[in-house]
């Protein structure tokens, strides 16, 4: 059973690009020998590590040059720090003047508390690049599906991307589920309830609601075919529907561009006015037209599958 | 002329007092303190039904809501101290002296209440220990538990979560105490009757289920590849060769490693139907891999585990089950079961001291001993032979002739040689020591004593003690097993290498065990879904344990 393939979930960065991209064409950029580490984290007397939780570089699939970044979410959280940040910010911008697609495996908790400020200007550097990039052209996928989930910045970013792909273990969100019980109070949310905390920001719900677009197994094999597959869907969906199925040629991509965003900005408007009342994701569920909704967490990947491909909220026009 | 039936007397008495508050049996929830007022006498000796798992937690409150000007001094005779309310009596005087068992999450508030003199400390018992005293000198005049429903005669349906009530009532009700039972409902026909209604004086309606904790679900997703080559260790260094059929795991993560291990790495050996066959053991969602793949004959369970209900009841051939189809559990059946009638106990541990004491009792926390050292511990009444108990026996005292040789249970204590908190498993001096010279008492809460002991596995190897010829040999093994820790680098490294060659110690080559193979891939599941998916969605693991 579980033997026969590779948690994506258990997996650490580098065991993730290796599973994603074509073997032997990772080429790291600002690696470990360099020990490009945190100029902050010794102030509180905290271990650094030598590529600052984030590998970067480039790389092929299936022959096809791209950039990739992963986090690793067993350091620190996955969190962004000042030069986490900038190397991602360096790769997206590269993306741009190279017109390289890229492929970004989230694995954050957010900004690392320990550098705030650094992490908050660079998330903002980041959004800045995701966009600049996509404006050009480039694909930007992210891949959620570890540990720490993607929250905080990394859910900002998230948002900015292109193609989201996503297993069930996955979570997407800005504010996490301890910050809001300790704010809100634990009858507002509960973060040690598990079932509730996957139900509102898991893999599901967020296929469900078109907050991700494909979903996936916790399978690196599953991963990297809906990257294959993300890579060759146009990197502004505009008004093709079932994108995946139109492949793009390469300098046939139109960008990001204001009617793409237009467009996101009335889907987020509609689904306010759809699910604005829904106290827990069940009763989105239901809205969405799925009569037995509770069954969807215990439901397994492929008959999810089919299920979200009928009623999910697509976000295919607005990516 | 002497009276012979003053108890009987006095429990007529109680009865009488309870009926004010009292529809026949059933007592009106809106009164309990009233009434627990009515049939409780100050200074009696009280049995408050809760121990790691199942909890009277509505009694419990209304215990704790008496008037202590009314009832104080009470004995409290309980295997679990575990809510709250259960020292929040000593808190205000309602009780004043204790006898238990269990205290895993009061442990570091009952160590400052003992220090702080508000508990009148009894003994700190083994579950089976404190249930036999219940028959001597302890038996309680009162007896609180807790059913999953009864019906208007006052029989009741203790379920799944049976534990210690059987025990409790037999002691409580024939020894002319009086038994207060609270359930979840009312019913008019009950599934199957596990305590007759003459043995049970009130009922109160709570209106919802009695707690459980959750205690012996370990998630996959969190074994460490540490412990995943400690369970290689002992099932390659440990089981194989004894051949262990009959035995109890602990709770702890390095046995749940071994029991995710047996459909795969087990399998791989060749040891399907050779181990691991027959258990004394709590329904660990973590065996259902094992299960399902063939390897487990029978099962006999202390108590059960919440979510695995339905998956106990579509297993009955493995399961003790009623006529209703619902597991049997029975806490003291299987304490005795555990000591008598397995030839191995492995679990973990906090502190081993380098004579093999071991104790999970530290300076500040007191967690009691539950079940572990009846687990732990040789049973000299035994008297049947087995392959492995004989084995070990005959290792330990090679010179007696074989009809007059005791045989040996196997004691194996396995753990990192850096527990949580990078602790050290291995300590000069035990933290259970300091404890008994702070609160001066006659005994250590040692948990394993080190003449049971017979085998400590780490990551560095298997140190046998059977093996070992006097308390030279057996440190120097200890320290052998130690790995980095201050006792380990005090080894004596020529006697260690020696020790090895009589295999006293066994590193993992010498077993022909790469440790770069213990990964996480070895697990027949990795994650609390990976079991609820070998169950064929049987198991319904709890909110707390889930990520979907």
């Amino acid at each position: 059973m579980s033997s026969l393939h590779q948690s994506w979930y258990e997996a650490g960065a580098r065991e993730r690009i290796a599973a994603l991209v074509d073997a032997g064409s990772f080429t790291e950029y600002v690696g470990p020998e360099r020990r490009e580490t945190s100029p902050h984290l010794g102030i509180f007397d905290l271990p650094a590590q030598f590529d600052d939780g984030i590998v970067v570089g480039a790389a092929t699939v299936d022959g096809t040059p791209i950039l990739i970044a992963a986090q690793e979410g067993r350091f620190m959280g996955g969190a962004f720090g000042e030069v986490h940040g900038a190397k991602l910010t360096g790769l997206l911008r590269a993306a741009k003047a190279l017109n390289r697609d890229v492929v970004i495996a989230f694995d954050t908790g957010g900004v690392r508390l320990q550098e705030a400020n650094a992490g908050e200007i660079a998330i903002a550097e980041i959004m800045r690049a995701v966009t600049e990039a996509r404006i050009a052209g480039v694909r930007v996928v992210g891949l959620i599906g570890g540990r720490a989930g993607c929250y905080g910045g990394g859910g900002l970013i998230a948002g900015c991307c292109s193609t989201l792909i996503i297993s069930e273990q996955g979570r997407i969100s800005v504010t996490g589920p301890e910050v809001i019980e300790t704010n809100k109070g634990v009858e507002e949310f509960d973060s040690r309830d598990r079932a509730l905390v996957w139900r509102t920001m898991g893999g599901k719900h967020r296929t469900l609601i078109g907050g991700a677009d494909l979903f996936v197994d916790d399978d690196a094999a599953a991963f990297r075919a809906a990257m294959l597959a993300a890579l060759v869907r146009p990197a502004k969906a505009g008004s093709v529907r079932n994108a995946s199925s139109v492949p793009f040629g390469r300098g046939e991509r139109p960008g990001l561009d204001l009617a793409t965003l237009d467009a996101e900005q009335d889907r987020l408007e509609r689904r306010i006015a759809r699910f604005g009342d829904a106290a827990d994701a069940t009763d989105i569920w239901r809205t969405l037209g799925i009569d037995d909704a509770r069954a969807i967490p215990d439901m397994p990947s492929a008959a999810f599958a089919t299920l979200a491909a009928q009623y999910r909220e697509s976000a295919d026009d607005a990516r | 002329m002497r009276q012979w039936n003053t108890r009987k007397q006095m429990r007529e008495e109680r009865i009488a007092a309870g009926r004010g508050f009292a529809t026949g049996k059933l007592v009106d929830p809106e009164t309990l303190v009233d009434f627990l007022e009515a049939v409780l006498r100050p200074g009696d000796r009280v049995c408050l039904e809760g121990d790691n798992q199942k909890q009277a937690d509505v009694l419990a409150k209304g215990l704790a809501a008496m008037d202590p000007a009314r009832i104080h001094d009470l004995h409290m005779v309980q295997s679990g101290v575990v809510l709250p309310e259960h020292l929040d009596v000593f808190d205000s005087g309602i009780a004043k002296r204790l006898d238990f068992s269990y205290s895993g999450p009061q442990s570091a508030r009952i160590a400052r209440m003992l220090f702080g003199g508000k508990i009148e400390l009894g003994a700190i018992h083994t579950y089976l220990e404190l249930f036999a005293r219940y028959f001597v000198d302890l038996t309680p005049q009162v007896a609180l538990i807790a059913a999953v429903s009864a019906d208007r005669h006052g029989n009741l349906y203790t379920g799944p979560n049976t534990e210690d009530t059987p025990t409790v009532v037999e002691a409580t009700s024939f020894g002319s105490g009086l038994v207060i039972a609270q359930v979840g409902e009312i019913v008019d026909t009950l599934p199957r009757v596990d305590i007759p209604g003459d043995q049970v004086h009130f009922v109160l309606d709570a209106g919802r289920p009695f707690y459980v904790e959750p205690l012996f679900t370990r998630d996959p997703a969190a074994m460490t590849e540490t412990q995943i080559l400690t369970a290689m260790l002992a099932i390659k260094g440990l089981y194989q060769p004894y051949g262990v059929r009959r035995l109890n795991h602990g709770i702890g993560f390095n046995t749940a490693a071994i029991e995710l291990l047996l459909p795969t790495y087990g399998e791989k050996l060749g040891l399907k139907g050779k181990i691991c066959t027959h258990w004394a053991l709590n329904p660990h969602p973590t065996l259902i891999p094992a299960i399902e793949a063939g390897w487990v004959e029978q099962v006999h369970c202390f108590g059960s585990e919440v979510g695995m209900e339905d998956y106990l009841a579509a297993r009955p051939d493995i399961f003790f089950t009623g006529p209703d189809g619902s597991l049997r559990s029975n806490r003291a059946f299987s304490q005795t079961a555990g000591l008598y009638a397995c030839d191995m106990f492995i679990g973990s541990t906090l502190q081993i001291d380098l004579a093999g004491h071991s104790s999970t009792i530290t300076a500040n926390r007191i967690a009691g001993f539950g079940g572990a050292p009846n687990m732990g511990s040789d049973a000299r009444g035994r008297r049947h032979p087995s392959a492995p108990w004989l084995q070990a026996g005959a290792e330990a005292d090679p010179d007696t002739a074989a009809p007059l040789r005791r045989g040996r249970k196997l004691v194996v204590q396995i753990g990192e040689t850096f527990g949580e908190g990078n602790a050290p498993l291995f300590v000069e001096k035990l933290g259970a020591l300091e404890l008994a010279e702070k609160l001066d008492l006659d005994l250590a809460p040692i948990m394993v004593y080190a003449d049971d002991t017979t085998h400590i596995v780490t990551e560095e190897g298997i140190a046998n003690l059977l093996l070992c010829r006097n308390a030279d040999e057996r440190e120097q093994a200890i320290r052998g097993v130690a790995g980095f820790t201050e006792i380990g680098r005090g080894r004596d490294k020529a006697m260690v290498e020696r020790l090895r060659e009589r295999k006293i110690i066994q590193r993992p080559e010498d077993l022909g065990i790469d440790p770069l193979d213990a990964n996480r891939n070895m697990l027949a599941a990795r994650s609390i879904k990976d079991l609820m998916l070998a169950s064929g969605g049987l198991y319904r693991p709890p909110s707390r344990f889930r990520n979907w």
